[in-house]
C-alpha cells in the first residue's frame, strides 16, 4: 500500500470550504482511525479560481492594527487556504483527529505580491510524518498558484498530533521532556517593546475574518468542551498581528517564519520585544507571557519575518 | 524694485495664557474653543490688538473633537481680533504649539505674513468619546442602504458591545504601552533614581511657586474661572511628601527593577491654553511693542521606540546635538534651557544621554559627550511637573517664559542670551527650538 504514495490523486474542491462543516465532519464518530503504524493520505486537495475578496482582506488587515494594503498580507493567503488543508485532513482516512492537533511552527514563503481582487488556485497536501516526544508531527502544505501555474507562495504549517496511551512518544527522536522543561526556564524576557491587551473575544474577532470557527479559540465555555481551561487565541492571530507591525514591503519576496511555544489564553496579556536585523533585514517578534510569583515567564511564540531579494 | 531682505527676523514679542487647571478641575465642563477663545482674548487685550488684522493664528490641540476642524479659526472668531484674521490648524500631540512657534516664524522670516499668533489648547476633562469602529461602520452602512430592509440588515449587526463608548485611548497604538510605561523603561535603562526624579520635581515646584511670587507671570498669565495660578502648584511641596507617593508606572514591568515614577514626577493630566504673539521688527515698531527674543533656529527628530531601537521619549536626545552643531552653539553655550518635564525622568534620562560618552558616540556619533549642564539653568521659573500639561498648550507656554527671560537677563547682564526649549511627543517625536534674546 506503501507503493500508491508516489502516484497522487488531486481532488478537485468546487469551492472553500465553510470550516463549520469541515469541523462538523471532523467530530463525525464514524471517522474511525486504523490501527498500526499511521499513514498520511497521499491525495492533494485543490480549489481553482479562488478570488482574493478585497472586504475579507481589509477587515484582516484592520484587526491586526494595519492599514487596508492592495498587497495583501500573508496572513490572508493562509486563511484562504486552511480551509482546505483543514478538509484534507478531516478525511476518514486520515490518521489523527483534527481537533487534538497542535500547530508548533508556521512557515510562509512567499515569491511575489498578491493583489486583492486577483485569482489564484490553492492546492493542499500533508507531508513529512515523523516522530516527536509527545507523538507525531507532519506538515501540511499549502500552495498557492496564480492562473498560469506560477507558484505565488507557500505556505507549510507544522502539526503535532499527540500520541495517547503509555507508548506515547517512546520511539520520539526529539528531545526528552526533561529538556523541554530545562528549555522552558531558560527562557529569559528581553525588555518588551510593546503589551497586546488581548480581550475575551480575540478570538471570535479572528473568527469572524479568517472564517476558522474552532471551538477552542470561540469562547472559555466551547473551550471547555475541548479539555482547555479557557479560550486561546488563534496561533496565526498573534503571528499575522507581528508580521504587520514588523513593517514588511508587501511588494518584495518574503519569509515569514513562526514556532508556537506556551498557547496565549484569552483574555490574556502578552508581551511584545521586537528586534531588528539590519544586516540579514529579518524582523524578529518574540512574544511572552510575564512571569508571576515564582513562575517564571513562557515564551508563547516567535516570528521573524525576512525580505528577500528579488 | 528692490529684492527685500529675507528671511528676516521673527520675533517673540509676548505671550498670554490662562492658568493650567487638573483635568475635573475649575475648566470642567468648559470646552476646548472656550480655553482658547480665554487665552487668544487676554492675548489681545494685553497688546491692544483690537480690530487688528494678523497675518496668521497657528493653533491646535491633541484631544480634539472632530467638529473642532476649525478650532483656532473658531477661537479667533470670538475675540475682538479682525474677523478677517485667517487662521490654521496643526497638530503634532506634546509637540503641537512648539510647532506652531516654528510655522508662524517661518512665515514671518519668509516675508509671507508679517505678524501671528501661535497657540495650542487642551481639555482633558472634556476629551472625545467616540464609538467604536465597528458600530460607526454599521451606521455607515446603514445610512447608505436604499431600503428600509437593507438598514434593518445593518442595524441587525449591532451587539451591545459596540454601544460601548470608547474614550481617548491611554498609550501608544502600535505597542500598547502608555507612555508613563514606556518611560519606565527607559528610566530603568539609565538608571535614574527615586532621589533625583522628586528633586527635579520639588525645583520644579519651587521654581514656579517662586515666579509667581516675584510676579514673573503677572505679564504672561490671565485668570480664568475663579483661578489665578496653576492648580497644580504646591508651594509647600517637600521631598518627605513627594517620596511617600506610590510609583505608578512600570510596576507591572519585570524589566523595572525599582518602579519610581509616581504621580509626584509624573504631569497630571490637565486642561489650558496658551499663546504667543509674534511678528516682524517693523510690525513690532509699528504697534509701539517691545520683542522679547527671536527665533533662531528649530530641529524635529523621531526614533524607532516601537521595534525597541530607542525609548519613546528621547527624540530631543537627537535633535538638540543637531540644532546645536547647525548654529556652531555646545551644549554648555546655551544660558537657559527649557527641557519639557513630561516625566521628571524624561529631563533626567535626556541629561544622562548628553554626559554619557557612550550614547554620544555610539547613537549620535559624534567624537565624545555632550556634556553636563548647569542645573541652575534649568527649568528655572518651574515647567510641566508644577504648571500641569495640557499637551498642545506646553509649547506656548515654553516659548513665552523663555522669551522673558532671555530678554530680562539680557537687560540685566548686557549680554546676548541663549535659550533651548527642548519638548518630547507621543509617537517617538521631539521638537526643538533655539531663541536668542532682543534687547534695543
Amino acid at each position: 500500500m506503501s507503493a500508491v504514495q508516489t502516484a497522487e490523486q488531486i481532488k478537485d474542491l468546487a469551492d472553500v470550504p465553510s470550516f463549520p462543516a469541515v469541523y462538523a465532519a471532523a467530530l463525525d464518530p464514524r471517522s474511525s482511525r486504523r490501527k498500526g503504524e499511521p499513514t498520511l493520505p497521499a491525495i492533494a486537495y485543490r480549489v481553482r479560481s479562488v478570488r482574493i475578496d478585497a472586504e475579507r482582506a481589509r477587515d484582516f488587515d484592520h484587526l491586526m492594527g494595519g492599514p487596508a494594503t492592495d498587497l495583501v498580507h500573508p496572513g490572508v493567503l493562509h486563511v484562504l487556504a486552511f480551509p482546505v488543508s483543514l478538509a484534507l485532513m478531516a478525511r476518514r482516512d486520515f490518521p489523527f483527529p483534527l481537533l487534538g492537533l497542535v500547530h508548533l511552527r508556521n512557515q510562509v514563503l512567499q515569491h511575489r505580491p498578491v493583489r486583492v481582487g486577483e485569482l489564484v488556485d490553492v492546492e493542499c497536501r500533508v507531508r513529512d510524518l515523523r516522530p516527536h516526544r509527545k507523538g507525531r508531527t507532519f506538515e501540511a502544505v499549502s500552495t498557492i498558484l496564480a492562473q498560469d501555474g506560477e507558484i505565488i507562495a507557500t505556505d507549510v504549517s507544522t502539526y503535532l498530533a499527540k500520541a495517547s496511551g503509555p507508548s506515547a512518544g517512546r520511539d520520539g527522536a526529539g528531545p526528552s521532556s526533561a529538556d523541554a522543561r530545562a528549555e522552558r526556564r531558560e527562557f529569559e524576557a528581553p525588555t518588551p517593546t510593546g503589551r497586546w491587551s488581548l480581550p475575551a473575544d480575540a478570538g471570535r474577532r479572528y473568527a469572524a475574518v479568517s472564517g476558522d470557527v474552532n471551538p477552542i479559540h470561540m469562547s472559555a465555555l466551547s473551550a471547555k468542551v475541548f479539555g482547555f481551561p479557557k479560550a486561546i487565541a488563534h496561533g496565526m492571530y498573534t503571528a499575522s498581528r507581528a508580521f504587520t507591525e514588523s513593517r514588511v514591503d508587501l511588494s518584495r519576496p518574503l519569509r515569514w517564519d513562526v514556532s508556537f511555544d506556551a498557547p496565549v489564553t484569552l483574555p490574556g496579556t502578552v508581551l511584545v520585544a521586537f528586534a531588528d536585523d539590519a544586516g540579514t533585514g529579518t524582523v524578529t517578534c518574540t512574544g511572552w507571557r510575564a512571569g508571576r510569583g515564582d513562575k517564571g515567564p513562557r515564551r508563547c511564540f516567535e516570528v521573524e519575518v525576512t525580505t528577500l531579494d528579488r | 524694485m528692490t529684492q527685500p531682505d529675507f528671511p528676516r527676523d521673527a520675533l517673540i514679542l509676548g505671550g498670554n495664557r490662562i492658568p493650567f487647571a487638573r483635568s475635573g478641575g475649575p475648566y470642567a465642563g468648559i470646552s476646548n474653543q472656550d480655553l482658547l477663545t480665554a487665552a487668544l482674548e487676554g492675548l489681545v487685550a494685553r497688546y491692544g490688538l483690537q480690530g487688528e488684522k494678523l497675518g496668521e493664528i497657528a493653533g491646535g490641540a491633541v484631544l480634539k473633537l472632530a467638529g473642532d476642524l476649525n478650532l483656532t479659526r473658531e477661537s479667533a472668531l470670538g475675540t475682538p481680533l479682525d474677523p478677517r484674521t485667517p487662521a490654521i490648524d496643526m497638530s503634532k500631540a506634546c509637540a503641537t504649539s512648539l510647532e506652531t512657534v516654528i510655522h508662524v516664524s517661518n512665515r514671518i522670516q519668509l516675508g509671507q505674513i508679517d505678524s501671528g499668533i501661535a497657540c495650542g489648547v487642551d481639555s482633558a476633562s472634556d476629551s472625545p468619546i467616540e464609538v467604536t469602529p465597528r458600530l460607526r461602520r454599521i451606521l455607515h452602512r446603514a445610512f447608505a442602504a436604499k431600503t428600509a430592509m437593507q438598514r434593518l440588515k445593518a442595524l441587525g449587526a449591532i451587539r451591545p458591545a459596540d454601544l460601548a463608548p470608547v474614550p481617548p485611548r491611554n498609550g501608544e497604538p502600535r505597542t500598547g504601552l502608555s507612555m508613563g510605561e514606556h518611560q519606565a523603561l527607559t528610566t530603568a535603562q539609565w538608571g535614574v533614581s527615586r532621589q533625583e526624579q522628586d528633586e527635579l520635581a520639588l525645583a520644579s515646584h519651587r521654581n514656579l511657586a517662586a515666579a509667581y511670587d516675584a510676579g514673573f507671570f503677572d505679564d504672561l498669565v490671565t485668570g480664568y474661572r475663579g483661578l489665578s495660578r496653576d492648580q497644580n502648584l504646591r508651594p509647600d511641596s517637600t521631598l518627605e511628601k513627594l517620596g511617600s507617593l506610590k510609583p505608578v508606572f512600570g510596576v507591572k514591568s519585570p524589566q523595572v527593577a525599582e518602579p519610581s515614577m509616581t504621580a509626584g514626577n509624573s504631569t497630571p493630566l490637565s486642561d489650558g491654553a496658551s499663546s504667543v504673539l509674534m511678528g516682524s521688527a517693523e510690525w513690532a515698531a509699528e504697534h509701539g511693542l517691545t520683542p522679547l527674543a527671536r527665533v533662531v533656529d528649530a530641529r524635529s527628530a523621531a526614533v524607532d521606540y516601537v521595534h525597541g531601537d530607542e525609548g519613546l521619549l528621547m527624540a530631543p536626545a537627537y535633535a538638540v546635538p543637531e540644532l546645536l552643531d547647525a548654529n556652531g552653539l555646545a551644549l554648555q553655550d546655551l544660558d537657559f534651557y527649557e527641557i519639557h518635564e513630561a516625566f521628571a525622568s524624561t529631563v533626567l534620562t535626556t541629561l544622562k544621554a548628553w554626559e554619557s560618552e557612550e550614547f554620544c558616540r555610539e547613537r549620535l556619533g559624534r567624537g565624545g559627550a555632550l556634556g553636563a549642564i548647569d542645573r541652575d539653568k534649568l527649568n528655572v521659573a518651574g515647567s510641566s511637573l508644577a504648571a500641569g500639561h495640557p499637551f498642545a498648550a506646553t509649547g506656548g507656554r515654553l516659548v513665552a517664559t523663555l522669551s522673558k527671560l532671555l530678554h530680562e537677563r539680557a537687560k540685566e547682564t548686557g549680554r546676548v542670551q541663549r535659550g533651548l526649549i527642548s519638548v518630547c511627543a507621543a509617537a517617538g517625536q521631539g521638537t526643538v527650538v533655539l531663541l536668542e534674546s532682543v534687547t534695543d
